[in-house]
């Protein structure tokens, strides 16, 4: 999906940079963004706050209402799909493997 | 700079209360007090500083859990490992589950551990206390079972037919419709409506669609979710 959005709106995404939480290029707010991601699923508070503070001052307080939502939704979303056993059709996986192994979660227990 | 609950959206707000006073209300399978002792655990779960490693059940560990749970030990484990270690589970283990919750009652226990780790990560990201949960509201689960039940290739639990023409994830819930409901008013509050998935430059006008998927794979990533 960030590939596809990235790819839509002429934007070069760079997985490794997503994987190593260094930001994508060239998407706004991207480092900060990735931040406020990395520090609310490791449970730092310290962390959590620097990163909301930098959020907000920077894209302003509805983006970082926004991106606390779709963090929510993705611990959510994550919980839903392993705790199914949700899997994508075989052919959509060949597909998307280079994006897996990009990401570094071709190796992951919940692969299916 | 604090975040105030007035500062969120009107409609994530309803989504978020819609569906956790829900949790201490009789569902389908589940009673409201399973369901609020079954969220207690959840919540526990999501929050411990030092989790309980996956392969040790929340019961067995002394003062974790009421000595005599409305739940059984089984759903309170399940619950538990659902919660903390979700890319830890295999279809062996949800086998083993099943011998003892029926598949459609697990499904609305995966629904509560979801609603539980929304709530609590979207409070926690912005700083919010997370609310209290209800006490639970007497009543018998409605025990429904959609009459179109059948088994899937995309997922473990059952789902409404036709299965597999859905995203797996989308079909996930159909089999308990509630749950289902509660779940998905949600993500369209949070993340994009279901209508607006396939436009790419898709926006509320604050985060952009590339913007918002960013922040879903670090997130699907940092949870090691393969789907």
């Amino acid at each position: 999906m960030l590939s596809w959005s990235g790819n839509e709106q002429g934007i070069e995404i760079d997985l490794l940079t997503v994987q190593a939480a260094t930001g994508g290029v060239a998407v706004d707010f991207a480092h900060e963004l990735v931040e406020f991601a990395t520090a609310a699923t490791e449970f730092d508070q310290t962390a959590m706050t620097k990163s909301r503070e930098a959020l907000i001052a920077c894209a302003g307080l509805a983006v970082t209402i926004d991106a606390a939502a779709v963090i929510a939704n993705f611990e959510m979303m994550t919980r839903l799909a392993d705790s199914t056993g949700a899997r994508m059709q075989t052919e959509v996986v060949a597909d998307r493997l280079f994006i897996a192994t990009a990401m570094g979660v071709d190796q992951v227990v919940s692969r299916r | 700079m604090t975040v105030s609950v007035n500062d969120i959206r009107a409609d994530l707000m309803r989504a978020h209360e819609q569906a956790w006073s829900a949790l201490s209300q009789p569902g389908t399978w589940w009673s409201g007090a399973q369901r609020r002792e079954l969220a207690t655990t959840a919540l526990m779960a999501v929050r411990e500083a030092e989790p309980l490693p996956p392969w040790v059940g929340v019961s067995s560990v002394d003062g974790k859990i009421s000595r005599s749970p409305v739940a059984s030990h089984t759903a309170h484990d399940t619950v538990y490992r659902i919660a903390r270690h979700a890319a830890t589970l295999t279809s062996d283990w949800y086998e083993r589950v099943i011998q003892e919750i029926d598949p459609l009652a697990f499904v609305e226990l995966c629904g509560i551990v979801c609603t539980v780790a929304t709530v609590v990560a979207f409070r926690t990201a912005l700083d919010l206390q997370v609310p209290e949960l209800a006490p639970a509201k007497i009543g018998e689960p409605s025990r429904k079972k959609p009459q179109n039940v059948v088994s899937a290739t995309l997922n473990w639990v059952p789902v409404i037919a036709p299965a597999d023409i859905d995203a797996a994830v989308v079909q996930a819930f159909t089999a308990v419709p509630e749950t289902n409901r509660l779940i998905w008013a949600m993500a369209d509050a949070q993340y994009i409506p279901d209508k607006e998935m396939v436009d790419p430059n898709w926006t509320r006008g604050t985060l952009s669609r590339v913007q918002m998927e960013l922040i879903a794979t670090r997130v699907s990533q940092q949870r090691e979710c393969f789907y």
